[in-house]
């Protein structure tokens, strides 16, 4: 093992070219003769078009085309597409409805895309804007979720009577009833997963190019998965063939899931660039990715649990309206199904559940996934429920978990998941002693004594990341396989290129990548380049979501790197003249036992390429590649508590302390989990104490359209975060990797509406825990308590 | 953003002249209010009159008084040790406007002329007493604050310096929007010669004085003695971040931390 | 959005009645009003140029008349563009009552909608500038039908802008704005341009 192998603290590699501003994002990127596309959008919530005037438009300087929806129809320009097909109960495939890049008759959100302009500037394509005269007749506006399905309420798509995409259920029923007759006590929730825009520091941007002499496309633009971009994109949408698109997705400044999407400006932007003949780029602006990113949760639930008088659990009954937007993004159907209900078991045997899960459409931008994807909502239902038994029955809510903890694996959850390992009583063990539990009495008192209300929370959270194997998520209705490639380049000089279909966009991959392989063939971290994001250097990929980088695409790597020490010891042995079976690889230099004679690495590249000296029959070089489809999810597991301070002259909830104990398998670079768990722990504390998407209720526009009034969380809304891991390998990757990257976003939002629940001493209030919110709530228990 | 004509005048007269011949002028002082709006394309002014290179900056402390030229920066007042030692409050409410470049390029001329009712510079103006100085006049901060966005100031008038007189005690205790950091709530309170003022901002249309309160602390400036005052909140702002009566009961909460920290 | 009040004129109800129906009145109440058409008995168009703190943008807007039951009341039902700055949309009912001879009650009932870049990023500031555009707007009607009934027709556009000259009276002040007489208020009836000026800024 190399000193930069698994487990080092390794430093970022990618860092130094984004702190001295030399990554190169899309923006960053400039063609010769581009030119700029501006968006029109639809200032309605819901409208008919009926008609789209844009001679004065065409007339203003610069313009060089303007196009509308009626120009992807001349084309044969297909819709966006949902990539997961999810039937009704009944059997019944969803109502999905169509998506036209550029609206097509009708506008289904404020933002939705009427019209692109292309100019000479990005102003004067904006200016152009403003002289495009669209006639909309307006109709009322479906937007809250809860009541989307109501029979009256403002039809979003005919395709969807009632504005029901889906009735999903998973479970058995009659089972779960049957839990629930006799049982001792039943705990009753209704709560709201608040909704959610995703923020990532880079906007959404794409460049289109047409080259007339290859009749290429390249689509250059901000994606976690560039490969599927580009399958999209040619077989369903029918821009262009898929060997003549590349899609390039360099930097990119952070994706939280809504880069996952195939959207339709970098749609339009490919297909234009044929039209107009010229590079069309387009950035988005800030106020375009509060309106149209897909933004995140939004789900109304009810949840009921059963339990014998001991506190053993006997079986939960949930329902869920989990909103859908106005149209079905790329992955969205399958968050609040097979994402969610799948998860609701959480850390716990329970014997009985049945999950009901309703996708409605409103007249509100597409949802779809967002850090954590249908976990943090299964999560937030079963440890808010879990907690308040506790405390309805008196028990104590540690205890209460730990009755009811999964013990034995393989265990197979009522909700189709096979846990294949954990130690769920290690990490609440070590959380409760990490932030003394005991002395929280204590801690309250001396709160109470300051004139602050304190509260503890815990969430005992469970994740299935990786989401595989390929074969089970096409059962499910997955239009892909959910497997990762991999191609590791030894070049002649033994330095390596891994090639990897994951893509890093703050993920610190071009580093943990580089670990593996410096660890796998004994070479530092700087002789291993990654290379991803481009589908003309890079063979098939997925892409990187759903915490899936280490558990599936590194798996891939590691499978390659297999491949390449076999053939380089073949190599050795031939040139040491030895029999295969004698060589040793270890440290970067293959041997033969019991001699002295030995071969680096680099020379047996050199070897492999130069090719005067190789086994007979053996092709020269040395790259190999593979494909790794993983036998299972993995189930990444842990325990954080927190602790809040309110101030109830205020409202203002201060999170004091956090204690977060992880089991994340293997861990590659502890210093990068970290971060990861420190960003997932701030996302996860956005959710509960500051963010919270508004729409007006009746006209739907977003109110919470600008930082002015969306509420990201800050550096102090967060105390020092105490962090420490416990591992149980995962069994189903050679690396016993469990993935990292969502945990503290799904952990979080229980963990302190836990916290901030006990300590103002009621049972339920919305997130977010603003300070208007908590003192509503404490108002509310003043007048109850009266 | 429109295009529009920059002009950088040397003095505040040349300024004016620019104003008064301008198809529709605008003043830039700091610019972190108008910018933004250009940029979102509400507003298209034909010339925009930088008061950058024209407008007086600097901390004069002197005959009871803390003047601030216009174009004075907030972090240069909040960094003032002069203004620290003379009214430490008026140095916290600068430390608090804003982000680091908000303060570092907005100026108290430029927050007073724009009289946002959510902005921090009106409350210690009027909780203070103070005095805007302009091209042409002197006018009290009582006559000065008209309305939302609404100042005294004549269409080619513009400010020169603000002159505050110091107070025996003041304290400023600020509820922000937990999103922009605007207040959301802003209680400015100072006890002097002239008597006590009891200034708040955020919670309505305008930056107003609190009678009620002001009243109850004239015989004993303690929090104690507006514990039973309360704001009514008929006219209060109300937005998704905080309700009319939600408003009203911060203002009695700032109010009092403003006067515990006055005395503290 | 939803809002409703009432308001206390110095004026006979069918005074009122015919100002409200007079876009020459109309337009000198209306703040900023650069012009006001008349399209038909029932239609009026508008142009205005809203200006509240560093926003500056001039709307257009046509405005119908609709239930018109003089001197009772009408609903006015509207919509203004303002370009880039987004729209305003919506009705009111207004309904006048005489409360003693020569005093007139008006009431009204307003359903509203601002949208674009309005709403989206100056969700803090609508109440506020609608409020102080309907203000506005009642300090100028209640001028401009108390001047009429005072001092006879064609004084109004003079009428000074200092507190109107007329006696209390049991019903309140002339200009007194009854509580919740927040929005747009009756401006809606006269152009609902005037609702949707606020500031956008940061």
């Amino acid at each position: 093992m190399t000193d930069t192998g698994i487990g080092a603290r390794v430093r970022r590699k990618e860092d130094k070219r984004f702190i001295t501003g030399h990554g190169n994002y899309t923006d960053d990127i400039n063609l010769a003769r581009q030119t700029y596309a501006y968006f029109l959008r639809s200032p309605h919530a819901h409208a008919t078009i009926n008609s789209i005037d844009t001679a004065e438009a065409a007339k203003a300087p610069g313009v060089l085309g303007i196009f509308t929806g009626d120009d992807l129809a001349a084309d044969s320009i297909g819709g966006l597409i949902c990539g997961w097909l999810i039937h009704s109960k009944d059997g019944s495939p969803m109502n999905a409805g169509g998506h036209p890049a550029l609206a097509q008759g009708k506008v289904r959100y404020v933002g939705n895309e009427v019209a692109v302009i292309v100019a000479e500037t990005h102003a004067q394509a904006k200016s152009a804007a403003e002289l495009v005269d669209v006639d909309y007749s307006v109709h009322d506006a479906a937007v809250d979720t809860g009541s989307a399905q109501a029979s009256g309420a403002p039809q979003v798509h005919e395709e969807a009577p009632n504005n029901t995409v889906y009735e999903f259920g998973l479970g058995d029923e009659a089972a779960t009833n049957a839990a629930f007759e006799g049982a001792a006590h039943v705990t009753e929730l209704d709560i709201v997963n608040n909704r959610l825009i995703p923020n990532a520091m880079e906007p959404r941007a794409a460049i289109g190019a047409f080259d007339q002499g290859t009749d290429a496309y390249t689509l250059y633009t901000t994606s976690q998965n560039p490969h599927v971009a580009r399958l999209v994109l040619s077989a369903f949408i029918g821009v262009a063939p898929e060997h003549k698109l590349r899609v390039v997705a360099p930097d990119v400044g952070g994706g939280f899931g809504s880069k996952i999407f195939i959207y339709a400006e970098e749609t339009v932007c490919v297909w234009a660039s044929k039209k107009i003949g010229r590079p069309i780029k387009w950035v988005a602006e800030r106020s375009e990715s509060f309106q149209c990113d897909a933004h995140g949760r939004d789900h109304v639930t009810n949840a009921k649990m059963a339990l014998d008088k001991d506190g053993t659990m006997l079986g939960l009954r949930v329902k869920t309206i989990a909103n859908m937007g106005a149209y079905l993004s790329t992955f969205s159907s399958a968050v609040p199904t097979y994402l969610y209900t799948t998860l609701l078991s959480g850390q716990y045997n329970i014997p009985a559940i049945y999950a009901e899960v309703d996708a409605v459409f409103t007249n509100t931008a597409p949802v779809d996934a967002y850090r954590g994807a249908g976990r943090p909502e299964a999560c937030y239902v079963i440890e808010r429920i879990v907690e308040t038994a506790a405390r309805e029955m008196g028990l104590d809510p540690a205890d209460l978990r730990r009755k009811n903890f999964v013990t034995e694996f393989p265990h197979v959850t009522p909700v189709i998941m096979t846990y294949d390992a954990g130690d769920y009583h290690a990490s609440i063990d070590k959380a409760c002693e990490m932030i003394d539990y005991s002395g929280f009495g204590k801690r309250k008192a001396a709160s109470e004594a300051a004139g602050k209300l304190r509260g503890l929370g815990f969430s005992a959270y469970i994740e299935a990341c990786g989401i595989a194997p390929s074969a089970a998520v096409g059962s499910l209705g997955a239009g892909v396989g959910l497997w990762e490639s991999a191609e590791v380049r030894v070049n002649p000089t033994g330095n390596v290129e891994v090639l990897t279909g994951s893509h890093s966009h703050g993920q610190g991959h071009e580093t943990t990548f580089a670990q593996l392989v410096s660890d796998k063939l004994g070479i530092p971290v700087d002789q291993v380049e990654i290379v991803h994001g481009d589908t003309d250097k890079v063979q098939f990929g997925m892409g990187t979501y759903g915490s899936r980088s280490g558990a599936v695409g590194m798996s891939a790597v590691y499978q390659a790197c297999d491949k390449v020490v076999a053939k380089a010891q073949k190599v050795a042995a031939h040139v040491m003249e030895a029999a295969e079976g004698d060589i040793e690889f270890k440290d970067g230099s293959f041997s033969v036992a019991g001699t002295d004679k030995s071969m680096a690495f680099g020379e047996v590249a050199l070897t492999a390429y130069v090719a005067h000296n190789i086994p007979e029959g053996m092709e020269p070089g040395l790259k190999e590649g593979a494909f790794f489809d993983p036998s299972n999810f993995t189930f990444p597991a842990g325990c954080h508590i927190c602790e809040v301070e309110v101030d109830p002259d205020t409202g203002v909830t201060q999170v004091v302390d956090w204690v977060a104990v992880d089991d994340f398998g293997t861990v590659i670079n502890p210093m990068i989990v970290e971060g990861q768990v420190h960003g997932g722990i701030a996302q996860g504390v956005g959710q509960a104490l500051t963010e919270g998407a508004v729409y007006d209720t009746e006209s739907g526009q977003l109110l919470t359209g600008s930082y002015m009034d969306y509420c990201m969380p800050r550096a102090v809304d967060l105390p020092e975060l105490r962090l420490a891991f416990t591992e149980t390998t995962c069994p189903s990757n050679p690396l016993g990797i469990k993935g990292c990257g969502e945990a503290g976003a799904i952990a979080a939002p229980a963990a302190l509406m836990n916290a901030v629940t006990d300590a103002l001493g009621v049972a339920d209030m919305p997130m977010p825990a603003s300070p208007q919110n908590v003192w509503a709530a404490l108002q509310g228990a003043k007048q109850a308590a009266e | 953003m429109y295009e529009f004509t920059y002009h950088r005048p040397a003095t505040v007269d040349e300024a004016i002249a620019l104003l008064k011949s301008a198809d529709d002028g605008k003043l830039l002082a700091g610019g972190h209010t108008l910018l933004p709006t250009m940029k979102q394309r509400l507003a298209s002014p034909s010339d925009l009159i930088d008061l950058g290179g024209a407008l007086a900056t600097g901390i004069d402390v002197s005959n009871g008084c803390v003047t601030i030229g216009a174009g004075t920066c907030h972090a240069d007042v909040a960094t003032s040790s002069d203004v620290a030692n003379a009214i430490p409050a008026l140095a916290k409410l600068a430390s608090m406007i804003g982000d680091p470049h908000v303060r570092n390029k907005g100026t108290i001329g430029g927050s007073i002329a724009n009289n946002d009712p959510a902005a921090d510079y009106p409350a210690a103006c009027l909780g203070l007493g103070a005095t805007i100085v302009t091209s042409a006049r002197e006018i009290e901060a009582d006559d000065f604050f008209t309305g939302m966005f609404d100042t005294a100031l004549g269409d080619d008038e513009v400010i020169t310096s603000v002159r505050f007189p110091v107070p025996a005690k003041a304290g400023y205790s600020k509820f922000p929007n937990p999103a922009s950091r605007y207040a959301m709530v802003g209680v400015f309170v100072s006890s002097a010669k002239g008597g006590i003022r009891v200034a708040v901002t955020g919670a309505g249309p305008c930056v107003f004085r609190q009678g009620d309160m002001e009243a109850a602390l004239e015989g004993d400036f303690a929090s104690s003695a507006i514990a039973g005052v309360t704001q009514a909140d008929g006219d209060l702002n109300s937005d998704i971040h905080a309700s009319a009566e939600y408003r009203a009961h911060l203002v009695g909460v700032m109010a009092r931390r403003a006067v515990d920290q006055a005395t503290g | 959005m939803k809002m409703n009040g009432s308001y206390d004129l110095n004026a006979a109800r069918e005074d009122v009645w015919a100002a409200l129906n007079d876009p020459d009145v109309l337009k000198q109440c209306i703040p900023g009003c650069e012009s006001i058409e008349k399209l038909s008995d029932t239609e009026f168009e508008a142009v205005a140029v809203a200006k509240v703190g560093p926003v500056k943008a001039k709307f257009k807007g046509k405005v119908e008349l609709s239930d018109l039951d003089p001197p009772n009341g009408y609903t006015i039902s509207g919509e203004g563009q303002g370009g880039a700055a987004g729209f305003a949309k919506g009705g009111a009912k207004v309904a006048l009552e005489e409360t003693a001879p020569g005093l007139t009650r008006l009431t009204y009932d307003v359903d509203a909608t601002v949208g674009g870049k309005l709403a989206q990023i100056g969700q803090r500031l609508v109440d506020g500038a609608a409020k102080k555009m309907s203000d506005q707007f009642f300090k100028n009607f209640a001028q401009a039908v108390g001047g009429e009934a005072d001092n006879g027709a064609g004084e109004a556009e003079a009428a000074p802008q200092a507190p109107a000259q007329t006696p209390p009276h049991p019903l309140g002040e002339n200009q007194k704005i009854v509580k919740q007489l927040s929005y747009l208020g009756v401006a809606a009836m006269v152009a609902l341009v005037v609702w949707m000026f606020f500031n956008g800024g940061p």
